[in-house]
């Protein structure tokens, strides 16, 4: 029984963990739930690629369960801010193991929308590209290459060993098309669509989360985060650098 | 008239990563708001103060404060407000004047921009993490005086 609940409670951590949350928000839940639901006392551990968590009850029993974390973590709000919701709930009053799955998978396969992603897309490289001083033309330019850069998100992606693999081809690819774009329409500039699309792919934010993750004290965590960020990154710049000098630019 | 479009494309540029990222309609103009004020934030520090870094560890705390308090008026995670605050601060262009300028093998500008790139990444960690460290502070002192006063 206590297994069970533990199983479920590894599946939200896990669903947050490559949802976006940051590594102490996901322990400090864990921690909440599983005292909600009889622990006399909770030992969880969180890093970015494994969750351990020891529940002790009061008559001595204790149970642990390890899950490795092998899924690559994107952002989704809104995934997030309902496993938030059904965790405080969740502590407010307990549900067994199976209502807490059922609640579980509901949010998990909750449909993902594809016209969001590429609007997305499209306004985000527009916005940053004219933001760091493009003309209109440049705006426009950025969006059409983010459809594109979307597109390989989704066909090429599956196909990549890693993150790290997939942002060179990616880069390599988008770069050539902006390059060749620039040089034959001379009123666009080929480093401001660069910028704006690079807003899409590089990890600004794992980087800063992963700063603060070290701050905060979550050392290892941070580290390992960090670490994967700057190699994400520099598989960027090298994509667009190849790309840039294939063209001669 | 600079700013003004910074200003505008800042909040496109916003809400287009919100919708990346899922956030619900209900937040989506305010947290695009946020982008808003925390690159205002950026610009009215870097009248006065010189370099980035400093600008951006001002404009990041701010951004954490004000995140904290939408996430309160609006009952949502901190995160997600913070997260899409921070967005316009996030070093896009400098990355790439830093990669051009090394296929050009111009090492002194690729210094200057790497070290720009740098500058932002920790500023906006160091606003955060100043204002978390505040906040668990003042917390401790507030639960601190409630149980003297008890």
């Amino acid at each position: 029984m206590q297994e069970k609940i533990l199983h479920e409670l590894l599946n939200i951590g896990e669903a947050m963990l490559t949802n976006g949350s940051e590594v102490n928000r996901v322990e400090d839940t864990l921690s909440r739930m599983g005292k909600a639901c009889g622990a006399s006392q909770m030992n969880v551990f969180v890093i970015t690629s494994s969750i351990v968590v020891t529940m002790t009850f009061s008559d001595g029993r204790a149970v642990t369960q390890t899950r490795r974390i092998l899924k690559p973590g994107g952002t989704d709000f809104r995934k997030l801010e309902d496993f938030n919701a059904l965790s405080r709930r969740f502590c407010k009053e307990p549900m067994p193991a199976e209502e807490l799955k059922a609640e579980i998978e509901k949010i998990q396969n909750a449909p993902g929308e594809r016209g969001k992603f590429y609007l997305g897309s499209m306004l985000a490289a527009g916005g940053f590209a004219v933001f760091f001083g493009g003309n209109l033309a440049d705006g426009v330019m950025a969006a059409v290459f983010a459809v594109l850069i979307c597109l390989l998100q989704e066909r090429l992606m599956p196909f990549c060993a890693n993150r790290m693999v997939f942002n060179l081809l990616c880069a390599v690819v988008a770069g050539l098309g902006i390059g060749l774009t620039a040089r034959l329409n001379p009123y666009v500039h080929m480093d401001k669509i660069m910028i704006g699309d690079i807003m899409l792919l590089i990890p600004g934010i794992a980087m800063t989360n992963a700063v603060r993750d070290v701050l905060v004290g979550d050392t290892i965590s941070g580290i390992m985060r960090l670490v994967e960020t700057i190699l994400w990154a520099g598989a960027l710049a090298c994509g667009f650098m190849a790309a840039i000098w294939l063209i001669g630019g | 008239m600079e700013t003004a479009i910074q200003m505008g494309t800042a909040f496109v540029g916003t809400l287009g990563f919100g919708l990346l990222f899922h956030l619900r309609t209900r937040h989506m103009i305010s947290a695009a708001v946020c982008g808003v004020f925390t690159w205002g934030v950026f610009l009215l520090t870097a009248h006065w103060v010189e370099g980035i870094f400093f600008p951006s560890l001002i404009a990041s705390a701010f951004a954490t404060l004000l995140a904290e308090t939408m996430a309160r008026i609006r009952k949502a995670p901190a995160t997600l407000y913070l997260i899409l605050g921070v967005v316009p601060l996030i070093p896009g262009s400098s990355l790439y004047y830093a990669m051009s300028y090394a296929v050009q093998k111009d090492w002194e500008k690729f210094r200057e921009y790497g070290y720009q790139t740098m500058a932002y990444a920790l500023g906006i960690a160091l606003g955060m993490f100043l204002v978390w460290a505040l906040y668990g502070m003042l917390g401790k002192a507030l639960a601190l005086t409630q149980e003297q006063t008890m």
